[in-house]
């Protein structure tokens, strides 16, 4: 089997652009090969990441240019985890797609390759090595996500689109002037070079150009107060999309986030993780109190997947090796168990158009698989055992706790009680009403149920087994921490020369 | 003199940056947003090619009129940047134009505050 991290861009950029003649010659392998191509990137996940190890990252040469000049890709046991994850949950999201638009063959065409570029420009974010391919990454991921958001003409997914593209012309805008003072500078663009020289770059120019990366990351990562784009990008969008926002966008952007404060900036003594840790808190805690107050169940689930991004900003902002497994663990959870609840809660609002809570009265016996699902889920995601969000909450609670961050830890708590209120609400809705008898209800298709059991299998056997992924933690973790390793494994000709 | 000419070509590329972004802010008109953005773009585009730019310099190229004699060449990386972020603006600026047809396929209106659903 051929594993390079190479084809994690290169095969779904090339089948985005390859599906439209392809169907000309069967309809069907629109659909089919996206499949194909992320079943095998799954699989080739799982090769590599065995290959991978602490101290052997795979590290690969574009073009033939060497580190600092050319480009290359970082396969490292940190983005080689988030790079799997994405891969793996967006097989999964294709798979619950499958049957995505039967009918209307323009639609799903359309679908299909926004979907392959979304996964494209994620997993380059995340294995990039280099600061300015990183933003070209960020602009394809962004522009398919628009697209995306305007998918349903029927929806206000124009307005919603509009918002999206707005501010993210201004995160577009940021990120490039913070790559512009780093390089002006500096002169380079790759990150392992930038983090070495970063001792000679003045404090002032140091901060502003943080500064500019923190907001324009931000963006992408929901920081409360720059997530107002995504309660309306999360509702307009079609319902697996909304789980890949939540799986592989977000994600992408909180990575970005991290590698930049921790490696290119490594701002941990003059601020730049109180500055994290603070604004994670902001973010969880506003979230949350707006998420009680949604009457809309999309938009619900919009504003607790932002205050679970919150809670990884919070574990990454402490700084620490625990801080960062915890916050590794959240994204696991958040990936895997937010889908699950998105992908359900498609069925539970399919045929209102307002999506509202309070039209989900007596859905449990209409509906009981999928109740059942979205009921996991919620358990899972406000941390009861002996599901997997149990684990991540507690290890963040005890690398609060290491740190003398008692304030942290309550609020943590506190919110917690509060997501509680929020699910419990939906589920009493669930079950303990009566159903309106008229409503219309759909069944979900085979292949979508197969896809949130298997999410739910996850949940449970990680809840259940906590070592099945606690190893691959540790190692992402060690290697984010490691950052003179990372500077000499991919330019360690001039790591050497500094040092003599 | 010259400090001043050097300083002013930065000030000018900062200038229409917020030139745009003024535009973006204050009006109402969907597609003058769009161009704000647009505008917006070309400033930053600008302020890279200047600070790329090396007194003097010629295009850097290696060609048979300038191999072996000591010629200064400005640049090259910021080059490429803006060339990638021109095509970039230029897609951004595509998908908005699209978004602003359907807004107001819908609405009948580019008025920015007759669209009660794009408030924030």
């Amino acid at each position: 089997m051929v594993a390079n991290p190479i084809l994690y861009i290169a095969l779904p950029l090339f089948t985005a652009f390859l599906v439209p003649l392809l169907a000309k010659l069967w309809k069907p392998l629109v659909r089919i090969i996206p499949g194909l191509v992320l079943a095998y990137l799954a699989v080739m996940s799982v090769v590599l990441m065995q290959q991978v190890g602490p101290d052997k990252p795979i590290i690969t040469m574009i073009a033939g240019w060497k580190a600092p000049w050319g480009i290359n890709l970082v396969f490292t046991s940190f983005s080689g985890f988030i790079a799997s994850l994405i891969s793996i949950l967006a097989f999964f999201i294709w798979l619950y797609s499958f049957k995505f638009k039967k009918v209307e063959f323009d639609d799903a065409q359309k679908y299909f390759i926004l979907f392959m570029l979304l996964t494209a420009g994620s997993i380059g974010v995340v294995l990039t090595g280099d600061i300015f391919n990183m933003f070209v990454f960020v602009e394809i991921t962004s522009l398919s996500a628009y697209a995306l958001t305007a998918f349903y003409k029927g929806r206000d997914g124009a307005e919603a689109a509009f918002k999206f593209l707005l501010i993210g012309s201004f995160s577009s805008i940021m990120l490039l002037l913070g790559i512009t003072i780093l390089y002006a500078y500096t002169g380079t663009l790759n990150m392992a070079q930038l983090a070495m020289l970063m001792p000679q770059v003045p404090m002032h120019a140091k901060i502003v150009s943080f500064l500019l990366f923190f907001v324009a990351l931000g963006i992408e990562a929901e920081m409360f107060p720059l997530n107002g784009w995504a309660p309306d990008a999360y509702s307009q969008a079609p319902g697996p999309i909304a789980a890949s926002f939540a799986g592989i966008l977000a994600k992408a952007g909180i990575y970005a986030l991290i590698r930049v404060s921790y490696t290119i900036f490594d701002l941990g003594n003059d601020g730049g993780f109180e500055l994290l840790l603070v604004m994670g808190l902001i973010t969880m805690v506003v979230s949350e109190l707006v998420a009680m107050r949604q009457e809309n169940l999309r938009r619900m689930l919009a504003y607790s997947s932002m205050g679970q991004m919150g809670l990884i900003m919070i574990a990454f902002g402490l700084g620490t090796k625990e801080g960062i497994y915890a916050g590794l663990f959240i994204m696991f959870n958040h990936a895997v168990i937010k889908s699950l609840l998105f992908l359900a809660s498609a069925y539970l609002v399919y045929y209102t158009s307002r999506k509202k809570i309070s039209d989900l009265d007596g859905f449990g016996k209409l509906l009981p698989l999928t109740s059942l699902l979205f009921g996991l889920g919620a358990f899972a995601i406000v941390g009861l055992p002996p599901f997997s969000g149990f684990w991540s909450k507690l290890s963040l609670l005890i690398a609060t706790a290491d740190n003398h961050m008692e304030f942290v830890l309550a609020t943590i708590l506190a919110v917690s009680v509060i997501e509680i209120i929020y699910y419990f609400r939906v589920l009493g809705r669930l079950y303990f009403r009566k159903a309106n008898t008229e409503i219309k209800v759909r069944k979900p298709t085979w292949n979508s149920v197969v896809t949130m059991i298997s999410l739910a299998i996850v949940i449970i056997a990680v809840g259940l087994h906590p070592d099945l992924i606690t190893g691959l933690l540790h190692n992402a973790a060690n290697t984010l921490a490691d950052k003179a390793g990372y500077i000499q494994k991919i330019i360690p000709d001039l790591f050497s020369q500094t040092l003599n | 003199m010259n400090q001043i000419l050097t300083y002013s070509v930065y000030g000018a590329a900062i200038l229409t940056m917020l030139i745009g972004i003024f535009a973006i802010l204050t009006k109402k008109n969907l597609i003058k947003i769009v161009i704000g953005m647009s505008i917006m773009d070309s400033g930053f585009n600008l302020l890279l090619i200047a600070l790329g730019y090396i007194k003097g310099g010629t295009a850097p190229i290696f060609s048979p009129a300038v191999e072996g004699k000591d010629v200064i060449m400005v640049d090259p990386v910021p080059q490429a940047l803006v060339l990638t972020a021109i095509v970039i603006g230029f897609g951004v600026t595509a998908v908005a134009l699209s978004l602003v047809i359907r807004l107001y396929r819908k609405h009948n209106t580019i008025k920015i505050d007759e669209i009660k659903t794009l408030r924030w």
